[in-house]
């Protein structure tokens, strides 16, 4: 994430039970709509199941689960959009609650994980940005999408 | 990677892999000049570009192999198997290197003096030179030392050759010294005049060779002198193709190289040399004369004699039609070349990155994925006017893929190469003489494939040498040849390519391996008792048995055979094996062509779809919700009754883990194998079978062995594909041990051998009826308006002849419409049909029959599958279909010698009742008057009676005494001591046969082959006429 040092940086902007994560926008290959998903029976929790995008297969990751949430519920106004990252050349798409804006900001507001924050959090978070009355949290998604860290932690 | 050396090592390794394998046939061949000529040449060019791409290491080893190739190429040498040891040791060596060189771009450090000096001792050996090789030696050392500028050069030459450096090209030249240093006397002495040089070498040019050199400053002199003369073409616009510096100048070194080497004759490095040029710019005649006359005019300035330049200019232009390429003389040696060389026709083939191709082939696979879509949307409308261009769209994809395919083809041959010199490294090694055939080596598999099985084929090549074939004196001892043979062969069978390895070794002793399994605690007394002689020898697949150091010192086989097992299955391929103890083992691998396109069985588990690889399936079954047809449950674990035979379940869904719901209504099984395992699979709904791609799970799934893939499907949806390897380790876990299943399963398969296979049909009435399979000639629907004469007497056409159609029984109609289900029994020209409404079942079942002569044509009952099912008498109603069936009229009329021998009294004693009731039919209407006795102490007692019988026809297996001990009992003396006895049985090995002869019966029928014992009763009833007349 050495692009986080740059004088600015966009991002995708993510709602996730009610928190606002960001994305580095260079990111983001695609953004889609809710899709008609291939369940993968005994795949640990937070795989929610494959999709084909234009003949990719692409692994749709739970976020919430993945992130220790509780399940949407009908307040959570879940529109089933993902966004596609990669890993190793392998397409990964997030499933979250809805997308944001794209949003282009400052170094300046960018400040690293409180020491306090909470383990799982922590370990996907690649550093805050202090927005107007709201706290953006910095997704990792090389960290997010380490299969083997989170292989143990499922 | 620079372009030049990447290719270098290309061509390098695989020359030396084709070098490989042609030392062992040299080996076996000592004097096939072909054979040897083509290794030195591959050696020759090996060190002739490693020369130019300067790695001295490399060139120092081949050099010194090629002078002991030389040396048996001149007779010097005769062929040991050590010298080829030798020669194998460097192309080892010469590999380390490549592959460092490969992975540094450099040769690694250390010297090959060890190999060099035993290499030129070899050579030594029996040559006449002695002082030649060992100069090779230091040559090559000063190699890296000599970085000396080119002002200095003169001083250091080396007198035996002109050597001079020049700074940059110093370790080429060094080696090219090297190279020159070794053969320069023993040409003197032993060389035979080049072909390519009619008019050579007469002594004074020999002589000028150095002090020429040595007055033009040497090679760098020589080649300082093409260079100027190449650039005056350059700017003369004559040869445009040198006006890149680098290039001129590597040309200027070749022509240098070449000259030098013309003037001493070294006529494969004026080959090599010349291929370089001519590869470099094409030449012609005129252009070739320019140089040389421009490089005389250039040394002259040196102040040479024109003599001496003379003989340069000449040394050239001798060479001149290496260089310029369409020289007829050329052409015809090259053609003659290309039979002995396969790789004559490179010019056809272009070398293509294998990524290239892996990107092509998966482009293919989206391409077919998208043709597929496409088509499904197409077909949904109707008269679309996609449909024709999409027609063709998927003609043209299909082609594609199959030339992609093509593409990734490779013969097993490429799998095999290595196998020759390690059947005779180790036949070496162990002091065993083995001979390796190979068959089919141009059968064709996906590379990926290839790759894969290599491993495994390598593995059990060597465990076949190591422990199949034994040694020489045991061989004789057990009067095989001194000469083991290991055999491959490989062919296509569908869509797989079987490849089998069979030795003619020691084979499997079951014996031990059997004490080590019971020892090893695989399987117990019981179960081993139950098992063939071929089912213990399978053990050696046995992870817990091959793995267990101990037991291959014991087993002699099998260090990890499991794990071949495991790799092969890994792939989706089967492997399994025969072995005769004392006569040798057979392997048979059976693998897929290609695992990127495979056919696949759609199935459905709780509203998911799922993809079983179809190379996995071997039958669906549909299970009703209850009735005979039902899945079962021995305390909650599912079976199914297939064909008399316990098949383990597992639910689809209880695998992937859906909450488990009851298990009712109707299902599918899919009968699965993995391995020698079967189970079925149960799955709610069964599908078509697709073509699918497989791709690789995503690395947050690669943990999960129950799936092998995932693939999209023509309607674009995303599905996993199962792994019935993970599915099966899943079934068993409860086991741990798949295999101990199958084996008890096969054990009681092997018990119930004596049981008689029986078709069960539907005819008249809800009662099931059955009859022997072996009796029943075909299964046939015939179309009813085919049926004549159906109220009188029904009969068809039936491959050219009148055929009787028969009904059960008074209740059976024949069909008013459509087709009529008919069993055919045929006999010599005789045929019947018995007509019946419905063919249920083949089932294996004891024939525990209940007798009951209350019915006609119904020899009596038997509970098969649980059913009472009515036993039908084939005789009966062949008798109403031909009065002749069985009578002796018609035998007699017969060209059959089956000739009955009048009112001869026979004894019959067999304990199945439905045997003794065909028999008895069978034997009278043949005119015998028949005795049945149920078994060997009634038999007996007839005999203590003072019964006299003409022959005794019985059965092996029987309760109490066996058929074997009757009649030993029978020959050790009494009244019936030289009656003829006719064993009847089932069982029909050979050792079987053999038994029955010892125990003294006269012959040996199979049960049910009437025709057979018909005719060995005569036989045997004639044989003791003529003796008692005699």
């Amino acid at each position: 994430m050495t692009d986080l040092y740059s004088t600015s940086q966009e991002f995708v902007t993510l709602r996730l039970d009610g928190q606002l994560l960001g994305i580095p926008v260079l990111q983001v290959h695609d953004v889609l709509k809710a899709q008609n998903m291939t369940p993968v029976p005994i795949a640990p929790n937070w795989i929610a199941g494959l999709i084909n995008l234009r003949g990719r297969i692409v692994t749709c990751i739970d976020l919430r689960a993945r992130l220790g949430l509780p399940p949407a519920t009908e307040e959570d106004d879940v529109t089933g959009m993902s966004v596609v990252v990669e890993q190793n050349g392998e397409p990964y798409s997030l499933l979250i609650d809805r997308v944001g804006d794209v949003l282009k900001l400052p170094l300046d507001d960018y400040e690293r994980n409180p020491v306090t924050l909470e383990s799982t959090w922590a370990e996907v978070s690649a550093g805050v940005y202090r927005l107007d009355g709201e706290l953006l949290v910095i997704l990792d998604v090389e960290r997010l999408l380490d299969f083997a860290a989170f292989s143990q932690a499922a | 990677m620079d372009d030049l050396l990447s290719e270098f090592l290309t061509e390098t390794n695989e020359s030396i892999d084709v070098v490989d394998v042609e030392l062992v046939r040299l080996e076996q061949n000592p004097n096939d000049s072909e054979v040897l000529d083509n290794i030195f040449r591959l050696v020759h060019t090996i060190k002739g570009t490693c020369g130019f791409l300067g790695l001295p290491r490399l060139e120092a080893v081949a050099h010194s192999a090629e002078n002991v190739l030389g040396k048996f190429r001149d007779g010097e040498l005769s062929v040991t198997p050590e010298a080829v040891t030798l020669i194998l040791a460097s192309l080892d060596r010469i590999k380390e290197l490549l592959a460092a060189l490969e992975e540094t771009e450099a040769e690694p450090d250390g010297d090959d003096n060890d190999l060099i000096q035993q290499l030129d001792a070899c050579a030594e050996g029996e040559g006449p030179a002695a002082a030649p090789a060992e100069e090779t030696e230091p040559a090559v050392e000063e190699a890296p030392v000599a970085e000396a500028p080119a002002a200095e050069v003169q001083e250091e030459v080396d007198p035996g050759l002109g050597r001079a450096l020049k700074a940059g090209e110093v370790s080429l030249e060094e080696l090219e010294a090297a190279f020159n240093a070794a053969p320069g006397p023993e040409l003197e002495e032993t060389e035979e005049a080049p072909s390519v040089e009619p008019i050579v070498s007469d002594a004074a040019e020999e002589s000028v060779d150095d002090s020429v050199l040595r007055d033009f400053g040497g090679l760098p002199g020589v080649i300082g002198a093409f260079e100027s003369a190449l650039e005056v073409l350059v700017q003369s616009g004559k040869c445009p193709a040198l006006g890149d510096p680098d290039k001129l100048a590597r040309v200027s070194e070749d022509f240098g190289h070449l000259t030098l080497a013309a003037m001493n004759q070294d006529d494969a490095l004026v080959k090599t040399v010349a291929d370089g040029l001519q590869s470099a710019v094409v030449w012609d005649v005129a252009l070739l004369a320019s140089v040389s006359a421009g490089m005389r005019s250039e040394l002259s300035s040196f102040g040479l004699p024109s003599d001496e330049l003379d003989v340069v200019q000449t040394a050239l232009e001798r060479q001149a039609h290496l260089i310029v390429p369409p020289a007829p003389k050329e052409t015809a040696q090259k053609s003659a070349t290309d039979k002995n060389n396969q790789k004559g026709a490179s010019n056809q083939s272009v070398r293509v990155n294998v990524d290239l191709l892996e990107d092509l082939m998966n482009l293919v696979s989206e391409l077919v994925l998208t043709r597929n879509q496409l088509n499904q949307m197409v077909r949904r409308l109707e008269d679309s006017e996609f449909a024709v261009p999409l027609q063709r769209l998927s003609q043209c994809t299909t082609e594609l893929q199959e030339g992609v395919m093509k593409t990734r083809m490779q013969p097993i041959g490429n799998a095999w190469s290595k196998l020759p010199r390690i059947v005779r490294d180790l036949s070496l090694e162990l002091d065993k003489d083995i001979d390796l055939e190979m068959h089919g080596a141009e059968t064709e598999l996906d590379r990926q494939v290839l790759e894969l099985i290599k491993d495994p084929l390598t593995h059990m090549v060597r465990n076949s040498a190591d422990h199949g074939v034994e040694m020489p004196s045991v061989r004789e001892r057990a009067g095989k040849s001194a000469k083991g043979t290991i055999k491959l062969d490989a062919y296509h069978e569908g869509g797989h390519i079987v490849i089998t390895i069979s030795d003619d070794g020691a084979g499997i002793n079951a014996e031990k391996l059997r004490a080590k399994a019971l020892e090893n605690g695989l399987a117990t007394e019981a179960e081993l008792d139950a098992m063939s002689e071929s089912q213990i020898q399978r053990f050696i697949f046995h992870a817990g048995l091959s793995t267990a150091q101990e037991v291959t010192s014991v087993s002699g086989r099998g260090v990890g055979m499991d794990v071949v097992r495991t790799n092969i299955e890994k792939i989706g391929g089967t492997v399994d094996m025969t072995s005769t103890f004392g006569k040798g083992t057979t392997f048979y691998i059976k693998i897929p062509l290609t695992l990127a396109i495979v056919s696949a069985l759609i199935v459905e588990s709780r509203d998911e779809r799922f993809a079983i690889p179809q190379i996995a399936v071997l039958e669906l079954v549909h299970a009703d919700a209850k009735g005979e047809n039902a899945i079962e449950h021995i305390n909650s674990t599912p079976v199914f009754r297939l064909r008399n035979r316990l098949l383990p379940l597992v639910y689809l869904r209880d695998v992937l883990g859906f909450e488990r719901g009851e298990h009712t209504g109707e299902a599918f099984i899919v009968v699965t194998q993995v391995g020698s395992f079967v189970f079925g699979i149960v799955v709610d709904q069964v599908f078509d079978t697709e073509e699918i791609v497989v791709k690789p799970v995503a690395p947050a799934l690669s943990h999960l062995n129950t799936y092998s893939g995932n693939t999209i499907l023509g309607d674009g949806s995303v599905i996993m594909i199962l792994d019935p390897n993970g599915v099966a380790s899943q079934v068993s876990s409860t086991n741990t041990d798949s295999e101990q299943d199958d084996m008890a399963a096969k054990a009681a398969d092997a018990r119930m051998s004596d049981r008689e296979t029986m078709l069960v049909f539907k005819a008249g009435n809800e009662t099931p009826k059955a009859v022997p399979l072996s009796l029943v000639a075909r299964l046939e629907e015939i179309d009813v308006e085919r049926i004549e004469n159906r109220d009188v007497r029904p009969t068809v056409q039936y491959r050219g002849q009148l055929m009787p159609l028969l009904t059960m029984n008074p209740e059976t109609v024949l069909r008013e419409e459509g087709k009529q289900a008919v069993l055919v029994f045929t006999d010599d020209d005789h045929t019947m049909g018995i007509a019946c409404d419905e063919i249920l079942d083949i089932v294996e079942s004891d024939l525990s029959v209940e007798i009951s002569t209350q019915r006609e044509g119904i020899l009596g009952t038997s509970v098969i599958a649980e059913k009472v099912t009515e036993i039908i008498d084939v005789a009966h109603y062949s008798r109403q279909a031909f009065s002749d069936w069985f009578s002796a009229d018609r035998k007699k009329s017969n060209t059959s010698s089956a000739k009955a021998v009048d009112n001869a009294n026979l004894l019959v004693v067999e304990d199945s009742a439905f045997f003794r009731n065909m028999l008895r039919p069978l034997l009278s209407a043949a005119g015998y008057r028949v005795t049945v006795a149920q078994d060997a102490e009634e038999a007996l007692q007839l005999r203590e009676r003072s019964r006299d019988f003409d022959l005794i026809v019985s059965d092996i297996e029987m309760p109490g005494k066996s058929g074997f001990e009757m009649a030993q009992d029978i020959r050790a003396g009494g009244r019936w001591q030289h009656v003829p006895m006719i064993a009847l049985s089932s069982l029909s090995d050979a050792k079987d046969f053999e038994k029955g002869r010892k125990s003294g019966f006269n012959d040996y029928v199979v049960k049910l082959d009437r025709d057979a014992l018909l005719e060995t009763i005569t036989e045997q009833l004639n044989a003791k006429t003529q003796s008692e007349a005699a």
